[in-house]
């Protein structure tokens, strides 16, 4: 079906259900030279990508190489200003997203499109309401088209009648490019579709992805995660600055090629685990049996963080963890357990108390619960430490901007001005800002939610590179991930949480994929299935 | 929502410029109702008619200000008319007491409505941000309790036979600007001063735009919040004495719909009802906006009518222009 609205002029007296006719090249979609400026930023300076029908393509690139707007061209929200572009072998000329989905290209965002307060099924089916009597919604069917759409993904366990709100952000994902599929595409683009799910959970959607492509679909996929470019992809493009450098079956790639074809530069060595350990015996923190409110296991966590150590905590999404942070750092209440730091032993009530104990928290979610997108990257790198800024409540300008400009400069922040809205920023520079913000207040205790979640692996092997240093400077860092190769680039030890409680301890030398994974999916006696 | 490139992008204009020159726009349209006022009618610009203008801005100034710090939260103070009419006629009723000279028979007076004031704005503040309410129902709770109350402690009557000097302070001018016009502005200087110069503003705006990541710097949201409702309570105990002084009465039906007057000179003076953008100078603006036109439309001979369908047109109109305001300045 994807060719008949793209010739609706031609055609216009032909059947509906037309169906595209595979080309004998099995050319599903072809980019040539496509450009692209914004105002004075040139988003796209020429590129070139062919999709062949069945294929699982790679798009990678930093952040800022132009593959968003790349994928907003395909979709129509983008209009390009020069280059062709022609689907199944005629011109493709999408004025928006709903001719775009009517031609057969369907895009998964990186952004969820989901409506929280409505139920799965409303989600999943939205864009076609089956109606009954012309205008009722027909609820049976709904769920019934829903039921089907979801099971096609392997989601059998998500109830079609549940709140969006009340599922985890990977069965989230799921559902999304469950939505996604639910009209018949030729072209689908996944963006970033794994940035929230665990290893686990990714391999069920690149089990759904390939079944796709064995039914002819061509799948893009633009991901930072160059492993699943190397494990699921057919052929890779890199761009670079705008412009698609180059591509190559995976038969001639490599990690390290890739990296270098994005970056222009080395940066293997940042993103390797043979970093030296700055870790002591000097205890900085014990937290002893803390058990979140909402955590059904009464043993809670018990810890120990030592000085300049980096302390990694693994595990699946649903595991604990974020709210194993949340009690510590006093976010969310600990129903019981205790903190030991400078003499205290009861958990900290409010985040205030622990800030005031030297310990800093990067959240999660930066746009949400780090930054405050609109407001100058100077106001937001004084945040948490507003007295270095003013005196007697009164704010000085020209102290908010140096220590902006002196935090910047410490963790090389790429931006315009101190002044400048966070908005304006790349992901890694984002987080660098919240980093700068919490470093404001020279911190013994840095606790780091995901620390390079939606970061492009230049600005992820600079955020090892400063995280290294906070170590080396003798603070303690608590990192969580949920990227296996992240914990054994950084740390050096790994906790491993399953069902709020933790299942296991590696040292170096133990550290393997295998062992991470094996002490994740421990689940013991009470244990549950992992995702809920 | 596009990618920035990893090369610094090129130093954009400073939000304080941003900020002059969203608020200029609304300054030129103001400015050019000024001018059509003055070309298409004969005695707009006169001195008696300037300050019948400051007088009229006054009140909707006042409360415009005290709002501006809830909407900057992400708030709404539905209130503020209803607590008006209450805190007058406590003020009203502390004045008439028996056995006062007139310079304590005023400033207990005054004390007493600026304190009614805040004990309701610190209520509206305590209860919307302890239980997580929206401000909307809580304020709208709040505008029956206070009409209420007035009509209660006066028993529905009117309060009246102030001491003349007053009421003299209501009426005096200074070069032709009414001494209460004065006040107002002071209280202008004074938010603009607190939102833009200190860290308890930067807090607000911080509130407004991002909750929670003001929560996560360790600071105190909930204290804030409350601030920012208990500013705008005595605002109005403020504004409630003023009224007071220029009507020589306190009547405890006094101020009804205030609360959306005052509600549409923030909006038009730019400050986003979601919260975290806007100034207490576009309030000042804003509020200009909806006297000049409301004189300028009487002068021009329209009824009092069309001049309401007018005003409610100018508020969508400025929310529209500042719409793509915004689209320009991202």
């Amino acid at each position: 079906m994807s060719d008949r609205h793209l010739v609706k002029e031609s055609e216009a007296g032909m059947p509906e259900t037309i169906a595209s006719v595979p080309s004998p090249s099995g050319s599903a979609l072809k980019l040539t030279q496509i450009k692209k400026r914004f105002g004075g930023i040139i988003a796209l300076d020429g590129v070139d990508l062919a999709l062949e029908r069945g294929e699982i393509h790679g798009l990678v690139g930093e952040n800022g190489a132009g593959k968003s707007t790349l994928i907003k061209t395909l979709c129509g929200i983008v209009h390009r200003d020069s280059g062709t572009m022609t689907l199944g072998g005629q011109p493709y000329e999408p004025s928006g997203p709903r001719e775009a989905k009517r031609a057969g290209v369907q895009v998964v965002h990186q952004e969820f499109n989901l409506m929280p307060h409505l139920t799965v099924a409303e989600n999943v089916c939205f864009e076609h309401l089956p109606r009954q009597w012309g205008v009722f919604l027909d609820r049976d069917e709904m769920n019934a088209r829903a039921r089907k759409a979801l099971d096609a993904v392997g989601l059998s366990e998500v109830p079609v009648t549940a709140n969006v709100q009340s599922l985890g952000i990977a069965l989230r994902q799921l559902v999304e490019i469950a939505r996604a599929l639910m009209s018949d595409s030729s072209i689908l683009v996944l963006d970033e579709p794994t940035a929230t799910l665990t290893s686990h959970e990714a391999q069920r959607l690149f089990q759904l992805v390939h079944e796709l492509a064995d039914k002819g679909v061509a799948v893009l996929l633009v991901t930072h995660h160059l492993n699943e470019i190397m494990d699921h992809c057919d052929r890779i493009t890199v761009m670079r600055n705008g412009v698609s450098v180059e591509t190559m079956p995976i038969a001639e790639a490599s990690t390290e090629r890739l990296i270098q074809s994005m970056v222009g530069r080395r940066l293997a060595g940042e993103l390797a685990s043979d970093h030296p350990s700055f870790a002591t015996d000097k205890v900085m923190l014990s937290v002893r049996g803390l058990v979140h409110t909402s955590s059904k296991n009464s043993k809670g966590v018990s810890l120990d963080l030592h000085k300049g150590e980096i302390l990694g905590i693994g595990g699946l999404v649903g595991a604990g963890r974020t709210e194993f942070l949340r009690a510590l750092f006093g976010i969310e209440s600990a129903s019981s357990g205790s903190i030991l730091r400078n003499g205290r032993t009861t958990p900290y009530s409010k985040p205030s108390e622990a800030i005031k104990d030297g310990i800093a928290f990067v959240t999660e979610d930066r746009k949400d619960e780090g930054l405050i997108l609109r407001m100058p990257i100077a106001a937001n790198i004084c945040l948490a430490d507003m007295r270095k800024v003013s005196s007697r409540g009164l704010l000085s300008r020209s102290r908010e901007t140096s220590l902006a400009k002196k935090l910047g400069a410490k963790l090389a922040l790429k931006y315009g001005g101190p002044q400048d809205a966070v908005s304006t920023l790349s992901g890694g520079n984002q987080q660098k800002v919240v980093l700068a913000k919490w470093l404001s207040r020279d911190p013994k205790i840095l606790i780091l939610d995901e620390p390079t979640r939606g970061v492009d692996v230049g600005a992820k092997a600079e955020i090892y590179a400063l995280l290294r240093d906070f170590a080396a400077e003798g603070r303690g860092l608590i990192v969580v991930s949920s990227e296996i190769n992240e914990l054994m680039a950084l740390c050096d030890r790994i906790l491993v949480m399953a069902n709020h409680r933790i299942t296991g301890e590696l040292k170096r030398p133990e550290f393997s994929e295998e062992n991470i994974l094996r002490l994740a999916y421990q689940f013991g006696d009470d244990s549950q299935t992992g995702v809920h | 929502m596009i990618e920035t490139p990893t090369t610094p992008p090129p130093a954009s204009r400073s939000p304080m410029v941003k900020n002059i020159i969203r608020e200029s726009g609304i300054a030129i349209a103001l400015l050019l109702l000024v001018l059509v006022f003055s070309l298409t009618t004969e005695h707009f610009l006169t001195t008696a008619n300037v300050t019948n203008i400051l007088t009229q801005v006054t009140i909707n100034l006042i409360l415009g200000v005290g709002i501006t710090f809830v909407i900057l939260i992400g708030g709404i103070d539905l209130s503020v008319g209803s607590v008006l009419a209450l805190c007058a006629v406590v003020g009203g009723t502390v004045m008439n007491l028996p056995g006062l000279g007139v310079i304590e028979a005023v400033t207990f007076a005054t004390l007493a409505s600026v304190a009614v004031g805040i004990a309701c704005g610190m209520l509206n503040g305590l209860i919307s941000a302890y239980w997580g309410l929206p401000s909307f129902i809580v304020t709208l709770g709040m505008l029956n309790i206070a009409r209420g109350a007035a009509l209660t402690v006066t028993d529905a009557r009117t309060i009246y036979s102030f001491p003349p000097a007053f009421n003299a302070f209501g009426s005096q001018t200074f070069f032709g600007v009414p001494l209460v016009f004065l006040v107002a502005l002071l209280l202008v200087l004074v938010s603009w001063f607190v939102l833009t110069r200190t860290v308890f503003g930067r807090i607000l705006y911080g509130i407004g735009n991002n909750e929670e990541a003001v929560r996560l710097a360790g600071h105190p949201v909930f204290w804030y919040k409350v601030a920012a409702f208990t500013i705008a309570g005595a605002a109005v105990g403020v504004g409630a004495m003023i009224y007071v002084a220029r009507l020589n009465i306190a009547s405890p039906i006094i101020g009804v719909g205030f609360e959306l007057n005052a509600i549409a000179a923030v909006i038009i003076g730019g400050t986003s009802l979601n919260g975290g953008r806007g100034s207490v100078l576009g309030t000042l603006l804003g509020a200009f906006i909806i006297g000049v036109l409301a004189n300028g439309l009487v002068l021009l001979g329209l009824s009092d009518f069309m001049r309401q369908m007018i005003t409610g047109g100018v508020i969508i109109l400025a929310v529209i222009v500042d719409k793509y305001r915004e689209r320009l300045s991202t």
